[in-house]
């Protein structure tokens, strides 16, 4: 009768630390979750700062001075000059550096 | 005009005049349009005074500009397109500066060939060398941009 009733204290106790151990088990679980969505916040704000700044860059271009359209028109015509010399001078005397040769046209420095 | 028309070298100087009898003088004021692309090509213009400007549309911040192409002076040849299918103009002509032409057309210079092969012959290799030239310059300058894009675009 006594080893009937040590036994069951064993089994009991053996159920107790069985369900303490798996409490302590799905406690863990259960507080990882409850514990990522801290770490998130800080995501979404590094993400939402690097979107920020990418934003900020796309959005404010270097400022370019924008020539006027006369100026612009003649600077593409002293560009086609320019250009039309520097192959007339290839075709004179073709030589690959006379064909890479670089003109002080503005449209291309 | 001084000397041949680049049109009518190696001609004699009696087939010279009968081509250039062929043709009516017009004077141009400066900005004057002598023919506009895409319309028909009936005839053939030697330039004897002034620059002749050709031009191809292009657009430029949203707007359509007539861009510089090449510019012909005393001497060349413009509007080539006269001899050659299928008779439109490619290209845009504007008078520089006052100028003056000797327009030919098209249809008189053919039966002129017709009537004398060896000028026609004659003037058919002057025109293919004008036009042989600008295809070498503008492969030239085509060259020169498509490196520039590679080296803008590749760097």
């Amino acid at each position: 009768m006594e080893m009937l009733l040590m036994g069951a204290c064993i089994s009991v106790f053996g159920l107790a630390v069985a369900c303490l151990a798996f409490g302590a088990a799905t406690r863990t679980e259960e507080r990882s979750p409850a514990l990522q969505p801290q770490p998130q916040p800080a995501v979404a704000k590094a993400a939402a700062k690097a979107r920020f700044f990418v934003d900020a860059v796309r959005i404010a271009p270097p400022a370019r001075p924008r020539v006027p359209i006369e100026a612009l028109l003649l600077q593409i015509e002293n560009h086609v000059r320019l250009e039309q010399a520097a192959a007339e001078s290839f075709l004179q005397a073709p030589t690959p550096a006379l064909l890479h040769s670089r003109t002080i046209s503005p449209l291309v420095n | 005009m001084n000397g041949q028309p680049e049109l009518l070298k190696g001609l004699t100087p009696e087939e010279t005049e009968k081509v250039l009898a062929l043709g009516r003088r017009m004077t141009l004021t400066s900005g004057a349009e002598l023919f506009h692309l895409g319309t028909k090509a009936d005839t053939l213009y030697l330039v004897t005074r002034g620059r002749i400007k050709l031009t191809l549309p292009m657009q430029v911040r949203g707007r359509e500009e007539d861009i510089l192409v090449e510019e012909r002076s005393a001497g060349q040849t413009v509007g080539w397109s006269a001899l050659t299918p299928p008779y439109q103009f490619t290209l845009t002509a504007t008078a520089l500066v006052q100028s003056e032409v000797l327009a030919i057309p098209g249809d008189a210079l053919r039966s002129y060939f017709a009537a004398s092969p060896a000028a026609g012959c004659a003037i058919s290799l002057n025109l293919a060398a004008v036009i042989g030239q600008r295809l070498q310059l503008f492969q030239a300058m085509w060259l020169r941009e498509v490196e520039r894009m590679v080296e803008a675009r590749c760097a």
